[in-house]
């Protein structure tokens, strides 16, 4: 039987799989730009309580928070292209398959973005916003240029916790059969028998760019800690 | 489209057939998580000489790696390694007799042990530092005063980290279809192979994980509610009724009421 591991497998494999982190990083890329935008105007319309939409934002927030990412990506990887088609995107079925994976994880980033925006726009002192409407500022205008640019210091800790969490939840894509890095990987194992070098080097991947990743928000937290 | 109700019945029953599958995913790698994070937090804490370093450089490398990820690799060693660990040994099983939910089980906990390190962490450090030099003071050993005075006042502590614990891996637990685990996901699209009707099976065991884990969330958070204001909670109350049922009877409250009464008595004679 041959060794379970070699070095020179694992070089051979990383020029077969490194192109295909890009794939990941796309995942991570629509997952935060969308889910940011959302969570954000989710973050907002929750704190202003509407009558007739807070339960149903409620409901959204907890389920996505309540179950797990797996299944939220097998139910709107396969159940979005349907629903889109029942009301009248007739096409969406045809849609190119990543659109429904950039979606299901935009769409859990929504909802934890958002509950990360709630507690930090909480956290700014309500004088803020009250010393904002005394001078004569609107609504928008005293969320955009006083409330938001505090929250976003404050919600800066649990945006890199969150950040790094999606992007090991990326990894999940491939078992809906997205051919992203670790999609490579397992099938690099199934046609050369040798599996373990592609997943150790996947492994050691996100080992590196998730302490990259960390130690980038931890500068980032010193650099912005001005004033306390 | 078309949501087919009885399909969807079909798979929630299917799916919760395989409950105690998952709920054993998620217990076993808790109670190791609790025990070994509490373990390697020490470590940390205590500044013990090489193990407190290895711990830091290990979990801060090990939260690298995805959860899949880590699985797959742990599953491949299994499938290769196992026979030749096992005849090593001496022991008869192969590997096609062993139960592959305990490659997952084994995965989940290490993933648990070093997240449950990092929050051990800091509810150590939240215990004032004169606790431990009382204890010392009073010649109490560094063991004992950990065991019996800082472990106690970590409690109060751990419980709210505890169920962001459970909440993540009840969620975590579904990735063990990876390698093949049968779990409740597994279990209810088990109807959908004869209808493909994948659809309703995942919102079905969608649903039974909200379930779960928002019961989870529910009932640790009754262990929040202060001791005055639990008056007023649901769960507190039925905790009490039980209590009250098991423990006493009319006749033994009366007959307590009696010996208070004499106690009453020969005190006043005194």
């Amino acid at each position: 039987m041959e060794a379970l591991f070699s070095w020179q497998r694992f070089w051979a494999d990383v020029p077969l799989l490194l192109p295909y982190f890009l794939v990941t990083v796309k995942i991570v890329f629509w997952g935060i730009g969308v889910g940011l935008v959302l969570g954000i105007v989710l973050a907002c319309l929750r704190l202003r309580h509407l009558a007739w939409l807070e339960p149903i934002l409620h409901i959204y927030v907890s389920f996505m928070r309540g179950t797990p990412m797996l299944v939220q990506l097998l139910i709107i990887f396969y159940g979005l292209p349907l629903v889109l088609a029942a009301v009248g995107v007739q096409e969406a079925v045809r849609w190119d398959k990543m659109v429904f994976v950039y979606a299901a994880f935009a769409l859990n980033e929504t909802a934890f973005l958002s509950e990360i925006f709630r507690s930090a726009i909480l956290a700014v002192p309500a004088g803020q916003l009250e010393a904002a409407y005394a001078v004569g500022l609107t609504r928008w205008q005293a969320y955009r240029r006083i409330v938001l640019p505090q929250a976003w210091r404050i919600a800066l800790p649990g945006f890199g916790a969150d950040f790094i969490a999606l992007f090991h939840g990326t990894s999940l894509a491939f078992l809906v059969g997205v051919i992203d890095i670790m999609g490579r990987a397992q099938a690099l194992g199934a046609s050369t028998h040798h599996a373990l070098e592609g997943y150790l080097f996947v492994a050691l991947l996100f080992i590196v760019c998730s302490l990259g990743l960390r130690v980038g928000f931890n500068y980032l937290d010193r650099r912005l800690a001005y004033g306390r | 489209m078309a949501f087919h109700l009885d399909y969807f019945l079909a798979s929630l029953v299917s799916g919760l057939a395989y409950l105690p599958r998952t709920l054993l995913l998620v217990s076993l790698p808790l109670a190791l998580g609790l025990l070994g994070g509490l373990v390697l937090a020490a470590f940390r804490v205590y500044r013990v000489p090489v193990l407190g370093r290895l711990t830091a450089l290990g979990v801060s490398i090990y939260q690298g790696v995805p959860i899949v990820v880590a699985l797959v690799i742990y599953n491949l060693l299994f499938m290769s390694l196992f026979n030749d660990v096992a005849a090593f040994f001496g022991v008869a099983t192969t590997v096609a007799e062993v139960d592959i939910i305990w490659v997952g089980i084994f995965a989940l906990a290490l993933q648990e042990v070093t997240l449950m390190e990092e929050s051990f962490r800091g509810a150590f450090y939240s215990v004032p530092a004169g606790q431990r030099e009382a204890a010392l003071a009073c010649g109490l050993t560094e063991l004992q005063a950990l065991r019996r005075i800082i472990v106690p006042q970590l409690v109060p502590v751990a419980v709210p980290m505890l169920m962001n614990h459970v909440v993540g891996n009840i969620k975590n637990s579904s990735v063990v279809i990876a390698i093949g685990v049968a779990e409740v996901l597994t279990g209810a699209s088990i109807p959908a192979a004869r209808t493909y009707s994948f659809l309703e099976s995942y919102v079905a065991a969608g649903l039974i994980y909200w379930a779960l884990a928002t019961a989870a969330e529910q009932l640790i958070g009754q262990w929040e509610i202060r001791p005055e204001a639990r008056q007023s909670s649901w769960f507190w109350q039925v905790c009490a009724r039980v209590r009250r049922r098991r423990t006493v009877t009319v006749a033994q409250q009366e007959k307590r009421g009696q010996v208070h009464a004499e106690l009453e008595a020969y005190q006043k004679i005194l």
